[in-house]
């Protein structure tokens, strides 16, 4: 008999593999065990620049070339270790510092070991993602030893061991090992080489003392940061939630607990499966800090969570599970304006024992409310309220905000003393967060980025460390990359592999002029037609031109041509990555971050005139009742003869006597643009509104002048029809090509239930009736929304009725059902983004898919692909709106501006009634505010509300009425508020209404 | 949850701490079962096949009208694969596609390279029990087969040795840089575009190659190339393994 056993000498393996044997559980709740080999070896390099043997050894990739080594031979030191060091962070430090990390004062050549890198990702994704990003970057010098491979730092797990000390004692293995390595390969280079100190740091008391023991450099965080020439600065970026964990453990029993305990994970998912529990993003509400809304698949309208307690500690965004509260604690949506900053101002940010979750002046404000729900009996408009168990995914980012001066203690405002201050986001639905500092003195008025930490049971707010500093309040550069870093804007300069993708020849490319060249291979030339470009005044990155001629029978030639941006962005290489992690270009009123680096943007790819460009066009054959004969795309080589403003081109089109060529053209895109919009029209289209102003600002110093509102001149609406065309044409052929992986854009119809607060408000108010079984008829209803004597009423009720739209999408075809592809809005079956793919990601694969389904060149790999095309959706539709958020916010800011030290007397109209207050719109300024009650007199009035007629009647000391719609005049100023140092605009009321 | 296969351009270190041009610790031995005609056992890595042959031998008649009735053996193969081999327990029923597929290869891998003609009217039949899955099944079952045969004694034209290849990125990763890699384990095999390729002998003659994931034109050669060179060295260890045997052999007649 054979037996199969082996005899473990006899194998050549033996000693260098081994087996890691875990368990895991997946999704679906089942148990797995997994069992993976590991190979381990002696090839695996330290990567120090002052090691020789590992060169010799270092391995190669498949074309033979070896990864640069990465540790510096001369790296920095502190006070402890002059000879320099390299820095071996454990799990802990990377948990709590990573901010530090990314700094770039300090940190450079660090070791960063396999086992961290593993332990890292099984705790934070996205910190993890920053440190590979980390890696990459050539001047900090990260580098990844894969410790768990090298055979003389391989540790087996022992019996009774833990994972935690297993990892723990791999790391101190590891600094060990390469310790040793270094003096070994110092001491054979036999030079005169230093010989670096290998320095573990650690946040966990236990590994230190043991690396102590085995004779190991290590040092905690705090205490290797000290020794740092910033060291104020820098310690201010270790996160406190470690801080707090031991705080906590010495006062576990002193601290009450102020929130519930959060359900445990599986009892969430149980509970979300059988539908006891409901899963949801929270919101919260702009004018009510205390009450949240969570819109769940299993109801139409969106639960309420009222209350600190109930909201339990989510933060705007989260991703929650809430629990329906029994009927008889249902409530209203508030009718009130809960500011934070006004309610609890004088908090004082160190109490930490004692503390009510719910402060006396919070508990009388909603009791009012509770209040009113019992006066007005059952049949009230209380909606299902609901409470919050558990967070499934925190939505923390870093907050930019501004320090409460009254949470600073005056005695510390010049020590150095380490003290906690609260600061206040910039974003109102957002609490305040607890941050502790040492240089709480110099951050006053300063705009700066913190981070949330954590938010433990035994906290009322959550508790955060700051980042850096942006710079004084108010200060253009400050508040701009505020506003950018709010919504997330990616503003830093382009780095070097962007820019190596540029065309070499820089400013001096040209369109071959050789049409043999290969850049003309299968592209038309189309120079000599009579192109022209119509743009806002001052546009610099024009993607659009247009041209007409009549043909022989009769129709005209119509086409759009578009910059052929994607000839100079290929698929997959670095400029491309930026791009679609960009994903748009946003406009700010003194500023605009590109999406492709100037180059390309402005010069190569704009439709200069009087230069040849590279064009993708669309040509339509149309005849005079602007009906499609035929269409067809093809890249193109432009010559534009003219850029017009709005303005030029209006001008030029009303002047009889001009009867040039361009001329005539321009009239015969406006006559079919006409007719194109009638047909739109008549399909359905909604013409939506939104407060549109610009600001006039100085040419030298872009101070804000003045604020105007936009005209609307026909050639606007000329190039607004021809694009819409182009999308939607381009839609239809890259559907047709591609069935499951076209980009394109909807915009789903608005449930109904949007509409119903506007719909009875038109009813009370003016008798009206919005109807909104279609796009057809809500469009028809709101062109009947009019008022005779106020011909601004129908341009408020658009404005309102578009808050009440869902927001249009890019999806991947193969993710929706053809009939889902509608665009509402413009009432449309299919549509794209084409246009403008010098500001857009998406445009930008639209040609890339185009470009494909004409043949024109084959179709990359990551624009075929279904998960990739939705990844890249997801992130251009956040870009994209974020892109539209900081737009509007700059706007705002520079209104605020524009009108500082002003004091202007403008009309209003009201657009929202609450018990103590209400929201006034200024079309001329595009500003919408809120007039407190108490803002009226100089003591608060006392006040009567009929929720059912929108009307707020006020009497004692000063007597009013106020009512939904109606036109006010309102006195506007900028005040700074004393508590915050911020400024704001102001409106007071002077009179009510005509009636 | 464990670092995926995007990290390996980190240290250009598999997820198992290989480099991209090594094999996993191939081991075999070949008799193991003495009531078979031919037997073997073999482990690449995880991957854990036992394969008995036994033939050639008269073909039922029962059968009606099989190709087994001609002027050539018939090669027939038969796979089960164990319960507890996977991380799931699966059951898999007879008409199993994937494992329909697998057998229809081998049989006409070794069909053609087999020397069927001497034994006409014969059945030779392979089985092969999978007892532990981590990747590269196909072509394990080809390795343990190729010994089994040899074991049982049925002549051949050379070795049919087999392995797998991948490349380092995903198919819509589209990585210009993605290196190729060699004998792919189960999880690698989840993320990775990857082939099998078999090889007749030392030659670079390709018996098998399947490739059922989306991979770049461009990166197929690559891969093809590095998965022939694979080829060669199982070859080099199934040829130790056989000549073991074989010295032992003479060895015990030789007493």
């Amino acid at each position: 008999m054979t037996s199969l056993k082996r005899s473990l000498a006899s194998d050549p393996y033996a000693s260098n593999i081994s087996s890691k044997v875990y368990v895991r559980s997946t999704k679906s709740g089942k148990v797995q065990k997994i069992v993976r080999e590991v190979y381990l070896r002696q090839d695996i390099p330290c990567s120090s620049k002052l090691c020789s043997a590992c060169l010799k050894t270092a391995p190669r990739d498949a074309s033979g070339t070896l990864p640069p080594f990465v540790l510096s031979d001369t790296p920095a030191g502190t006070k402890e270790f002059p000879q320099g060091h390299y820095l071996v962070p454990d799990t802990n430090a990377l948990l709590n510092a990573m901010d530090l990390f990314e700094h770039n004062s300090a940190f450079y050549d660090v070791i960063i070991l396999q086992t961290v890198l593993e332990e890292l990702r099984n705790r934070s994704l996205p910190l993890y993602n920053r440190l590979i990003g980390l890696t990459k970057s050539e001047d900090k010098r990260f580098y990844v030893f894969f410790n768990d491979f090298r055979l003389e730092t391989y540790v087996t797990r022992e019996v009774g061991e833990s994972i935690n000390d297993r990892n723990d004692r791999a790391v101190r293995k590891a600094v060990h090992w390469y310790s040793e390595h270094l003096t070994q390969s110092v001491k054979t280079a036999g030079q005169r080489k230093i010989n670096p100190a290998i320095v573990m740091l650690s946040d966990d008391k236990d590994n230190l003392s043991k690396a102590k023991a085995d004779g190991i450099s290590a040092s905690s965080l705090e205490k290797y940061v000290a020794g740092l020439e910033n060291s104020d600065q820098l310690l201010d970026m270790i996160s406190v939630a470690k801080e707090n964990r031991e705080m906590k453990d010495a006062n576990a029993k002193a601290a009450e607990n102020l929130y519930q305990e959060y359900f445990s994970v599986s009892k969430m998912m149980t509970g979300v499966k059988n539908g006891t529990l409901h899963q949801g993003i929270f919101n919260v509400s702009p004018y009510n800090y205390l009450e949240g809304s969570v819109h769940v698949p299993a109801f139409d309208k969106s639960l309420l969570v009222l209350g600190r307690e109930n909201i339990n500690r989510s933060v705007q965004g989260d991703v929650v599970v809430i629990e329906i509260l029994p009927k008889d604690q249902w409530k209203e949506p508030s009718t009130k304006i809960i500011e934070e900053d006004t309610l609890n101002k004088n908090e004082n940010p160190d109490a930490e024992d004692g503390e009510q979750v719910v402060t006396e002046r919070e508990r009388r404000a909603l009791q009012e409310e509770v209040k009113q729900v019992h006066s007005k009996g059952t049949e009230g408009r209380a909606q299902p309220t609901a409470r919050v168990v558990g967070v499934v995914k925190r939505n923390w980012r870093q907050y930019v905000g501004h320090i409460d001066e009254s949470s600073v203690s005056q005695a510390a405002k010049q020590s150095r003393k380490q003290q906690m201050v609260f600061l206040i986001p910039m974003d109102k639905r957002i609490p305040k967060i607890r941050v502790r500092t040492r240089q709480a003195g110099e951050i006053i008025g300063k705009r700066v980025l913190v981070t949330i930490d954590s938010w433990d049971r035994d906290s009322r707010y959550p508790v955060g460390h700051f980042v850096r500093s942006l710079g004084d309040l108010e200060t253009k550069g400050a508040e701009t990359e505020a506003l950018l870093l709010e919504y997330d804007v990616q503003y830093r300069p382009f780095p070097k592999a962007v820019l190596d993708c540029l065309p070499k020849e820089g400013h001096n490319w040209i369109v071959p002029p050789s049409m043999d060249d290969p850049g003309w291979v299968n592209r038309r030339d189309l120079r000599g037609l009579q192109i022209c470009s119509i743009d806002p005044i001052g546009c610099q990155d024009i993607d659009d031109a247009l041209h007409a001629r009549p043909l022989p029978n009769g129709n005209f030639e119509v086409g759009v041509h578009i910059a052929d941006v994607s000839h100079f962005v290929k698929p997959n290489n670095a400029m491309d990555a930026e791009a679609s992690i960009r994903g748009t270009t946003v406009y700010l009123v003194d500023k605009r971050i590109d999406m492709l680096p100037m180059l390309l943007g402005t010069d190569l790819c704009s439709l200069k005139p009087y230069v040849e460009r590279y064009a993708f066009s669309a040509i339509w054959e149309i005849t005079p009742d602007a009906e499609i004969v035929n269409s067809e795309f093809t890249k193109s080589v432009i010559k534009s003869r003219e850029a017009f403003s709005y303005q030029d081109a209006q001008n030029r089109v009303d002047d009889a006597s001009q009867q040039d060529e361009l001329t005539t053209a321009m009239r015969t895109l406006l006559m079919l643009s006409k007719k194109f919009k009638q047909k739109r029209m008549d399909a359905g289209a909604l013409s939506l509104s939104s407060p549109e102003v610009r600001v006039e600002t100085e040419s030298e110093t872009s101070d804000p002048i003045d604020v105007k509102t936009k005209e609307h001149l026909d050639t606007m609406s000329l190039v607004e029809e021809f694009m819409l065309l182009a999308n939607c044409s381009v839609a239809a052929k890259i559907y047709d090509a591609f069935p499951q992986t076209a980009m394109l854009r909807r915009h789903g119809a608005p449930p109904k239930t949007n509409f119903e607060e506007l719909a009875n408000q038109l009813k009370v108010k003016r008798n009206l009736e919005l109807k909104t079984d279609s796009s057809k008829a809500l469009a028809d209803s709101l062109d009947a929304c009019v008022d005779p004597q106020e011909p601004f009423f129908n341009t408020l009720v658009r404005i309102m009725a578009t808050r009440c739209m869902m927001s249009a999408e890019y999806f991947c075809s193969g993710t929706q059902a053809y009939p889902e592809f509608r665009h509402y809005g413009l009432a449309s079956e299919i549509y794209t983004h084409f246009t403008s793919p010098i500001r857009r990601y998406a445009d930008l694969v639209a040609h890339r898919q185009l470009a494909a389904a004409i043949d024109y060149e084959q179709l990359d790999a990551s624009v075929r692909s279904k998960g990739k095309l939705e990844a890249v959706c997801k992130n251009i539709n956040v870009r994209h709106r974020n892109a539209q958020q900081a737009g509007r916010a700059s706007i705002e800011y520079y209104v605020g501006q524009a009108l500082k030290g002003r004091i202007v007397e403008e009309e209003g109209f009201v657009m929202k009634v609450f018990s103590n207050g209400f929201v006034v719109f200024v079309p001329r300024f595009g500003i919408e505010s809120l007039i407190r009650l108490r803002d009226l007199a100089d003591i608060e009035p006392e006040s009567t509300f009929d929720a059912e007629n929108y009307i707020l009647k006020t009497s004692g000391s000063r007597e009013v009425e106020v009512e939904l719609f109606e036109k006010v005049v309102v006195r506007i100023s900028d005040v700074v508020e004393e508590g915050t140092g911020k400024r704001k605009v102001k409106l007071e009321l002077v009179k009510t209404g005509s009636k | 949850m464990p670092l995926d296969t995007s990290t390996y351009s980190l240290a250009l270190l598999r997820l198992d701490g290989r480099r991209w041009n090594e094999l996993r610790r191939l081991t075999a031995q070949i008799s193991t079962q003495a009531a078979a005609d031919g037997s073997s056992y073999l482990e690449m890595g995880n991957t854990k096949v036992i394969c008995t042959v036994t033939g050639p031998a008269e073909g039922k008649r029962t059968g009606g009208a099989g190709t087994g009735g001609g002027n050539e053996a018939e090669v027939r193969v038969e796979i089960g694969i164990a319960g507890f081999s996977g991380v799931d327990r699966k059951r898999r029923g007879r008409n199993d596609k994937r494992i329909s597929e697998m057998q229809t290869t081998i049989s006409n891998t070794f069909a053609s390279s087999l020397f069927t003609h001497l034994y006409p009217h014969s059945t030779i039949n392979i089985n092969i029990h999978i007892l532990s899955q981590d990747g590269s099944l196909l072509a394990a079952c080809l390795n343990a087969s190729t010994l089994a045969l040899i074991d049982a004694g049925i002549p051949m034209r050379n070795y049919i040795c087999a392995c797998t290849a991948g490349s380092t990125s995903s198919h819509s990763a589209n990585d210009e840089a993605a290196d190729p890699l060699l004998d792919l384990n189960n999880l690698e095999e989840q993320e990775l575009p990857f082939l099998t390729v078999a090889t007749v002998g030392e030659s670079d003659e390709v018996a098998v190659l399947v490739l059922e994931t989306r991979v770049q034109m461009g990166r197929l050669e690559g891969m093809l190339a590095v998965g022939v060179d694979g080829c060669k060295q199982v070859r080099e260890i199934l040829d130790g393994v056989v000549r073991r045997r074989g010295k032992r052999i003479l060895e015990s007649a030789a007493v």
